[in-house]
């Protein structure tokens, strides 16, 4: 796939959404329907296990407890030459 | 006076380059017009075809070692020049990264996969495919990829715990699935009239398949494209068709003065095991008067076997004990070539190669100078 034909996903409207009410409309993002309901994902520092994250969860691994948690890499395709 | 011509001996002094323990002598060719009064050395193709040589000591995929005798050091040098820097190979161009989450960054990534070296089909790789060219407009970069000129490379691994582990085990090749992603793991996907010229043994792969580019460890995933193009070692050193293409000169060994005894297994350990032999004095030698064998019948006398072997290490001349008894020296117009294949040309082709090129180069040459007169 070339840089050009890339899609780049996005992120839904912009505007912001009400408060623990879980209207939070993902908009055209093709992240293939895990985004439903505001969900971010994470990276666990610990474990690399993804974590989901809403507004107002404690920042935290579900899975082994760690608190630091990363932004998932990029879904774009990044263009290198191998120089 | 009449002209003498020169005697063998003569001849000889003439192209050997002195060694010597501090220096090194008579290094530039002499074999020019209006250097020696009386004799032609103008350059004669016939000449040339009459003394020119070339002996083939090594001939394997990997590793060619041959000597060109009787040309000139610019001619030689052209050829390993060539050889490095000018004969096309197909390497990896351009990764389209879409992810990446092991410990290695991006572009040391990109940087490591097109130092793979590969090899595929010999008539697809050097007369199917052709050059790309970057266009002048850049929006049309993706209608120049074409069968005949880009080969699409796909590389998908992701690690995973290996439920089947023995318990305790802490080889993480054992212990996750896909631990180590190597050159093997790289798939091939042929595009258009590609699988005709690389399919079955001639499939693109890589020449050792043994080559580690990344670790992972559970979650982690690279997932990426390549495209390969052609290219020459000038523009980048993933291109050179040879790991080392050098010359070295042919060395001289001449013992002067007999060397016997202790001293001759002294001076072959001078030397690499099989530069110098041990032979009996024959009762020949021992009955010639000033030959410095005299009495000696039996004895072991120091002889040169294979003088290529050597290094030219000059221990010899570091020692008392042969002080005058021998001279070093190398073949100035003997030129002993090793060519390493990195996998994608038989090294002997590389070779081969480089002499079209550069007879190519020089027909370009006339052309141009032929426009230049008119
Ligand atoms: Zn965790």
């Amino acid at each position: 796939m070339s840089r050009e034909e890339y899609q780049v996903p996005n992120t839904g409207s912009g505007n912001s959404p009400a408060i623990g009410g879980g209207s939070f409309n993902a908009g055209q993002r093709d992240f293939s329907g895990e985004s439903g309901g505001g969900v971010i994902y994470y990276i666990c520092g610990d474990c690399a296990v993804r974590v989901p994250l809403e507004r107002d969860t404690p920042i935290r691994c579900q899975k082994c407890g760690a608190r630091v948690l990363y932004k998932e890499r990029t879904k774009r395709m990044v263009q290198f030459e191998a120089r | 006076m009449p002209h003498k011509p020169p005697t063998k001996e003569e001849l000889e002094r003439r192209k050997t380059v002195g060694i010597h323990e501090e220096t090194v002598t008579n290094v530039s060719a002499n074999d020019f017009p209006m250097n020696y009064p009386g004799e032609d050395h103008s350059w004669d193709i016939e000449a040339f075809k009459r003394n020119f040589r070339v002996e083939f000591h090594q001939n394997d995929p990997f590793e060619a070692s041959f000597s060109l005798v009787g040309c000139d050091a610019s001619i030689a040098n052209a050829f390993r020049r060539i050889m490095i820097a000018d004969i096309p190979t197909l390497a990896v161009e351009t990764v389209f990264i879409n992810n990446n989450t092991s410990v290695i960054q991006d572009e040391v990534l990109a940087h490591r996969l097109g130092l793979i070296p590969f090899k595929g089909g010999r008539e697809g790789l050097h007369k199917f495919l052709k050059w790309w060219r970057r266009p002048a407009d850049e929006s049309q970069i993706n209608n120049s990829y074409y069968d005949f000129n880009t080969v699409l490379l796909r590389l998908d691994v992701r690690c995973e715990h290996n439920e089947d582990a023995a318990p305790g085990e802490t080889d993480p090749t054992k212990l996750y699935k896909h631990a180590h992603v190597y050159a093997r793991d790289i798939e091939f996907c042929p595009v258009g009239r590609q699988s005709r010229y690389f399919s079955g043994d001639d499939v693109i792969a890589p020449v050792h398949p043994d080559i580690l580019i990344a670790k992972l460890r559970p979650g982690q995933e690279i997932s990426l494209t390549m495209h390969m193009h052609k290219g020459v070692g000038s523009d980048h050193a993933k291109f050179s068709p040879v790991a080392t293409a050098s010359y070295r000169l042919m060395p001289v060994i001449q013992i002067e003065r007999p060397i016997l005894g202790a001293d001759a297994e002294k001076f072959a350990r001078c030397f690499p095991r099989g530069v110098i032999g041990l032979e009996p004095v024959t009762k020949e030698e021992a009955s010639r008067k000033g030959s410095g064998y005299e009495g000696h019948e039996g004895e072991l006398k120091a002889v040169v076997v294979d003088p290529m072997r050597d290094t030219v290490s000059r221990e010899c001349l570091r020692h008392e004990e042969f002080k005058g008894k021998v001279k070093l020296g190398r073949r100035r117009d003997h030129f002993i070539f090793l060519v390493e294949s990195t996998g994608q040309w038989e090294s002997d082709a590389i070779f081969l190669e480089a002499v079209a090129h550069l007879k190519k180069r020089a027909q370009d040459l006339e052309k141009q100078v032929i426009n230049m007169v008119r």
